[in-house]
């Protein structure tokens, strides 16, 4: 996290002597490597080869230029390197020609090349040595935004975007208008159009007088941001970052009845604008760090390792392809945090990033150390695993006994049982039957207690605790069966100043969370304000929001990233506070209209001299289209109805994969795993197997087969059109109501007109069918909710 | 149409001098009728093209490239530089027979009986290679040209140089049951327009969902459609230059063009029972590779552009880590069919005009302690057949094991060149403009595989 840290826990080499390989690397990538790149490469490196000569490598540094060759090994003075540098020789022009390199620097080459010029070339020492200087990688800075003349706008967010305009000789669109706005504003912030009244509201305000505009806006940002639908939109977000899902993904995909706590807990968070430090170490570590005075705090802290937990299940048994599933917790946390893809370095090391496969499983023996749980699964070897290791959100000390007495209880049903087996023999006939009645009711009992993993009157979460601490060996080539060197728990070393230092009693969850969640990590803050500014304005600063890496996206605005970051951190970690900072901007009010001139020099409006015209997202898409039909409810609705615990039997060859609808947000939705959500999945739904950052959003055929021809659609239609009739009698008002509801504008009179014309032309065509009229809204209301003005944001 | 429309529809970005190339490669006809058949860079030797994609990794020297000498040398340890694992690890030979086929006497194992009949018509290229051994991005490679980064997949690029032949079926369908390596990424348009992008049908009892419209209302889908058009017009025309609002008008053109088209291409019942039998098609089977494979054919007939057939999904594939006896099932579900199909193309006159591509994320290591094999990059087989290749015949050599090419190597960007060239399009320029620079699907690589041309 420091530049040049690339030797962490470093060793002072006596100068003298170099003893052994490892320690000659380390002495030439501290002493060597940076005076060659720093002061060697540009005339005898990849672009140049001044007198034949390159530097970049052992081999070619052998090979030599027109001077034979540059060292001699094992025999300093004998080496035209060395005499160059010291100016020695008479034959050679001194090196570098501009200055003189100290003399503590030519001793270090002198030592370097007598002990046999050693010169590690592995991917992370070269990708280490890139790393310095990868901008992702680099202390965030507090950069004040660029002094313009005469600015476009004083708003901070505006001086950083107006500086890169003036660089490509862009003109800003124009500020779009308040209907726009407020129809922009409600869908980014709280995922619904705005109602009529609100929009009749802001625009009357907005337009009262110029120069309380910005009041005005700021008013509206805040009392979206208010709205518990904000959670729900932007909870959304984050559960694309850490896919969600209410299933474990296993062979038979069992569903988790427990997870939605998790899912409330981030929808909560974002409400209550939970500091996004806090936010991370919670959900990485909450479980060890309960809050002594409040039992509802310590369970949420529990509940919010619901992060964890959710890593990805494979295969059968309980905890089987354990690796595959740390890799998941590995990749998860790796992306959805600090912008990093680990997943390469469970094999080798990183390609592109300084990633050891060290640091892979410094991490995984983090994750080892803690106990998942195992949400249940197909029979295994004819016996029915119960469920384990879910967390009784109750205090430690009542834990214990809650799981006695649940195992008590368990035990005693189990002895009941047995003894009515044995006593049956003995009974007359008809005590039998009655026995065997019995015998079965307890059976089921047992069942349910025993497969629930948990007892029946504890609430308990789908969440995880500290295990078995310690330390694990690489796996080489990624293979568990070959077990390498162990490595001490801890974080990614070339980011780290000092190693982590864990308990030895400790998973050391807490002290990764404390390190991911520190405003010196140059990664986090960056890698939030960016998913935020994401979907304010479609797309990130950093176009791949999830890989800061050398192999992503470089940012498009780097100084604004990092103000935006250091602003984060000054506010305490509040989310809310760069909505605000980026909403209340001029940039983001921009009218989204294409001009050709621009779009000539910046068509893919890098430069954002207008805002992004985006389709809905596919929750957006369900919400919005409920709403308007009157149908959305928007309370948070209770447990999934899943089958009783007693009926899990389902196998990889029967899997589980109901079906529940439902009028609630579509946050609330129960996904899986293994089958994708039907409609979710057509509008571009994430993938609940991995990470997501960007979603894709595609047009095709099929979804337009959908929305003309589903029952559902036909569903959402007539309530569209039966609430129309319910508020107006008349037809034109209805056409009015159904343009302010779909689409925030005033329906025109030739709107209205067409609209009527549509109306008695179909219903002239339906002379045979009784209720032809409302066939005719149905038709009409269809087509309102299906049109490209309803699906995209201007 | 006129020009300025044009520039709003052929997408953003494209600077003028790239702009006259395009409008020569995809004129476009004005309103519903996106993209009538274009000019083509030469005269095309085929017009459509069947992708049939197997999940996985299929082993070139247990399928296409007879090794003897692995035989001959089981066991033994070989080393090389450059073969990292290879040292410690021996060879292993095929459990499968090889025999010679057809008049060109092409040795082709019994995994493939049905295929090997046709051994004339088509062409082996044995020394394919690719840049990662990895099944996401090996098959993202294999369809898009790019190993890390999504970009089009090559029957996207196919749409979007050619246009379609039938505006009332989308230009790329993709009959693939369970999702490959990188999912949908494989048939993504990525940059360029969405109407290019490859539409999925699920072989199964409703390939195509919604393909009726809502009994009620059916009898005025006509006027709705006007009305839609009206809205989606009126919108569209204070946002000029967004080809996406464009795109989505397209797709629902499409749409209504497939609800009448569709359920006849997907209806069966008119083919005769020797047709079904030949490609196995049980009764009501609208499941089988058969089923896809004859599928394929007719929407071949109804002038789809490019058709994907893709055989299996992530799980369960031809992986084979653990026994190349899985190779069996896999081969006996696509044999067959793939024959049938070749036929069935060839006595109605479609092969003249259709190129064949059956090819595979990767072949597998010709060495592994058995009985199963590793994944393997830098050799293995992909086929080509139809309209403009020279059948029996075998492009390149690979070493006595299979391991390195020895003679004519053919990256994956050869194979899409040399598929490109058959279809009347020089690859180096078919390019579109984003973000900054002309994409192509060969990126800046690739050679037209002259001696597989006929």
């Amino acid at each position: 996290m420091r530049r040049g840290l690339l030797v962490v826990a470093s060793i002072l080499l006596p100068m003298t002597c170099v003893a052994d390989e490892s320690a000659r690397g380390e002495f030439f990538e501290q002493k060597i490597r940076p005076v060659l790149v720093t002061q060697c490469y540009r005339c005898h490196g990849p672009d140049k080869r001044s007198s034949g000569l390159r530097v970049d490598s052992r081999p070619l540094l052998l090979e030599g230029g027109e001077h034979g060759p540059a060292i001699v090994l094992n025999n300093a003075a004998e080496s035209p390197l060395l005499r160059a540098i010291k100016g020695s020789d008479a034959n050679l022009s001194k090196m570098p020609p501009d200055k003189s390199l100290e003399a503590s620097v030519i001793a270090d080459f002198e030592t370097w090349i007598r002990d046999g010029a050693c010169w590690p070339d592995t991917p992370a020492t070269r990708n280490a040595f890139a790393a310095q200087r990868h901008w992702a990688y680099v202390p965030i800075q507090d950069i004040a935004p660029e002094t313009i003349d005469q600015p476009w706008s004083l708003h901070s967010v505006d001086r950083f975007i107006e500086a890169k305009w003036r660089r490509h000789r862009l003109t800003p669109a124009p500020q779009a208008d308040a209907r726009t706005l407020i129809r922009r504003l409600s869908v980014d912030l709280i995922g619904l159009f705005p109602t009529p009244e609100d929009v009749v509201q802001f625009e009357r305000d907005y337009r009262s007088d110029a120069s309380t505009q910005d009041v005005v806006f700021a008013r509206a940002v805040d009392r979206l941001l208010d709205s518990p639908r904000y959670g729900e939109r932007w909870g959304r977000h984050w559960m694309d970052v850490v896919h969600y899902a209410d299933t474990a993904g296993d062979n038979a995909d069992y569903p988790i009845p427990e997870v939605n706590h998790y899912r409330d807990y981030i929808i909560d968070a974002f409400n209550r604008d939970k500091p996004f430090d806090q936010f991370i170490r919670e959900q990485i570590a909450g479980d060890l760090i309960p809050d002594p005075k409040s039992v509802e705090t310590t369970a949420e802290r529990i509940k919010a390792t619901g992060f964890l937990a959710l890593s990805r299940r494979y295969a059968t048994a309980p905890y089987e392809l354990w690796h595959l599933t740390l890799e998941d917790t590995i990749d998860t946390v790796g992306k959805a945090f600090l912008g990093l893809t680990m997943k390469c370095a469970r094999c080798h090391d990183h390609k592109f990033d300084p990633i050891t496969t060290n640091d892979y499983y410094a991490l995984y023996g983090i994750f080892d150390s803690t106990q998942f749980p195992w949400a249940g699964g197909e029979e295994f070897q004819s016996k029915k695993t119960p469920r384990m290791h879910f967390v009784p959100l109750v205090s430690k000390d009542q834990a214990a006994g809650v799981l006695e007495s649940h195992q008590l209880h368990a035990k005693g049903l189990a002895d009941k049982i047995a003894d009515l087996e044995k006593s049956l023999p003995g009974l007359p006939d008809a005590d039998q039957t009655r026995s065997k009645a019995d015998i079965e009711a307890l059976k089921r009992q047992h069942m349910v207690i025993h497969r629930r993993g948990y007892p029946i009157d504890v609430e308990a979460a789908y969440a995880v605790r500290d295990g078995n601490p310690h330390d694990v060996a690489v796996q080489i080539a990624g293979d568990p069966g070959k077990p390498g060197d162990v490595v001490p728990r801890g974080a990614i070393a070339f980011l780290s100043s000092v190693p982590l230092s864990i308990p030895a009693e400790s998973s050391g969850r807490r002290e990764l969370a404390d390190w991911i969640a520190s405003p010196d990590n140059p990664l986090t803050a960056r890698v939030i304000v960016n998913r935020l500014w994401q979907h304010h304005f479609g797309r990130g600063i950093v176009a791949t929001p999830s890989n800061f890496g050398v192999s992503g996206s470089l940012p498009s605005h780097p100084e604004l990233l990092d103000y935006l970051a250091s602003q984060l951190i000054k506010s305490g970690w509040s989310l809310k506070a760069i909505h605000r900072l980026i909403l209340t901007s001029r940039t983001w009010r921009l009218s989204s209209a294409v001009d050709e001139t621009m779009s000539a020099i910046d068509t893919g409006n890098e430069s954002l001299w207008r805002q992004n015209r985006r389709r809905l997202d596919a929750e957006t898409i369900r919400d919005a289209a409920l709403d308007v039909s009157g149908r959305l409810e928007l309370e948070r609705p209770g447990p999934h109805p899943f089958p009783s615990i007693d009926q899990w039997n389902w196998t990889q060859h029967y899997q589980f994969q109901p079906r529940y609808d439902s009028n609630h947000r579509s946050v609330y939705l129960m996904t899986q795993r293994l089958v994708r959500h039907p409609f979710l999945s057509l509008f571009d739904g994430p993938d609940t197997n991995v990470t997501t950052d960007v979603r894709t959003s595609s047009t095709v055929p099929t979804q337009a087969l959908y929305l003309l021809n589903s029952p559902e659609m036909a569903g959402l239609a007539d309530a569209f059109s039966a609430r129309l009739s319910q508020k107006n009698d008349d037809d034109r008002e209805r056409i009015a109501s159904a343009f302010e509801l779909c689409f925030s504008r005033r329906a025109t009179d030739d709107d209205v007109k067409r609209g009527i014309e549509y109306l008695d032309r179909v219903q002239a065509r339906l002379t045979t069918t009784p209720d032809s009229r409302r066939l005719a809204w149905q038709s009409y209301c269809r087509t309102l909710l299906v049109s490209n003005a309803f699906f995209y944001v201007d | 149409m006129q020009r300025r429309e044009f520039l709003t529809r052929a997408s953003a970005g494209l600077s003028s001098a790239v702009l006259c190339q395009q409008l020569a490669m995809t004129a476009r006809a004005n309103g519903a009728e996106l993209l009538p058949a274009a000019r083509t860079h030469h005269d095309p030797r085929a017009k459509q093209l069947i992708f049939v994609f197997l999940t996985g990794g299929f082993s070139h020297v247990d399928t296409f490239d007879p090794k003897p000498r692995l035989l001959a040398d089981h066991g033994k340890t070989i080393a090389g530089e450059s073969l990292r694992d290879v040292a410690q690890v021996p060879l292993l030979a095929s459990p499968f027979r090889f025999s010679h086929c057809g008049q060109s006497g092409m040795e082709i194992s019994e995994l493939f009986p049905y295929l090997g009949q046709h051994a004339d018509k088509l062409c082996l290229f044995r020394t394919m290679h690719t840049d990662i051994l990895e099944h996401f991005q090996a098959a993202l490679a294999m369809h898009t040209g790019s190993a890390t980064v999504p970009m089009p997949s090559i029957g996207a690029w196919l749409s979007y140089g050619l246009g379609t032949l039938n505006p009332n079926l989308p230009p790329y369908v993709v009959l693939c049951e369970h999702l490959p390596y990188a999912g949908a990424q494989v048939w993504d348009c990525s940059f360029l327009p969405p109407e290019h992008q490859g539409m999925r049908l699920m072989p199964g009892e409703s390939p195509i969902p919604n393909l009726k419209a809502p009994a009620e209302t059916a009898s005025i889908a006509d006027l709705e459609q006007r009305l839609l058009a009206d809205f989606n017009d009126l919108h569209a025309r204070d946002r000029a230059g967004d080809p996406h609002l464009r795109g989505r008008i397209s797709s629902f053109h499409t749409a209504r063009g497939m609800m009448q088209v569709a359920p006849e291409v997907l209806d069966v019942s008119n083919e005769t029972h020797d047709t079904l039998a030949a490609y196995g098609i049980g009764d009501s089977d609208r499941k089988s590779f058969g089923w896809q494979c004859l599928m394929a054919r007719r929407f071949i007939e109804q002038g789809v552009r490019t058709v994907e057939l893709i055989d299996t999904g992530a799980g369960d594939n031809w992986d084979a880590h653990g026994d190349m006896q899985a190779h069996r099932p896999k081969a006996a579900r696509v044999d067959r069919a793939l024959a049938a199909l070749l036929s069935d193309l060839e006595r109605r006159g479609l092969m003249d005009e259709t190129l064949v591509a059956i090819c595979t994320e990767f072949g597998r290591t010709p060495w592994d302690k058995g009985p199963g094999r590793n994944h393997w990059h830098r050799a293995f087989t992909c086929i080509l057949a139809g309209a403009g290749i020279k059948g029996g015949n075998i492009v390149g050599q690979t070493d006595e094991y299979g391991i390195l090419p020895v003679a004519d190597p053919v990256h994956v960007h050869d194979y899409h060149a040399t598929m490109l060239h058959l279809l009347g399009i020089d690859h180096t320029r078919l390019t579109y403009r984003y973000a900054g620079r002309d994409f192509r699907l060969t990126d800046v690589h690739g050679n037209v595989v002259l001696k597989a041309l006929c």
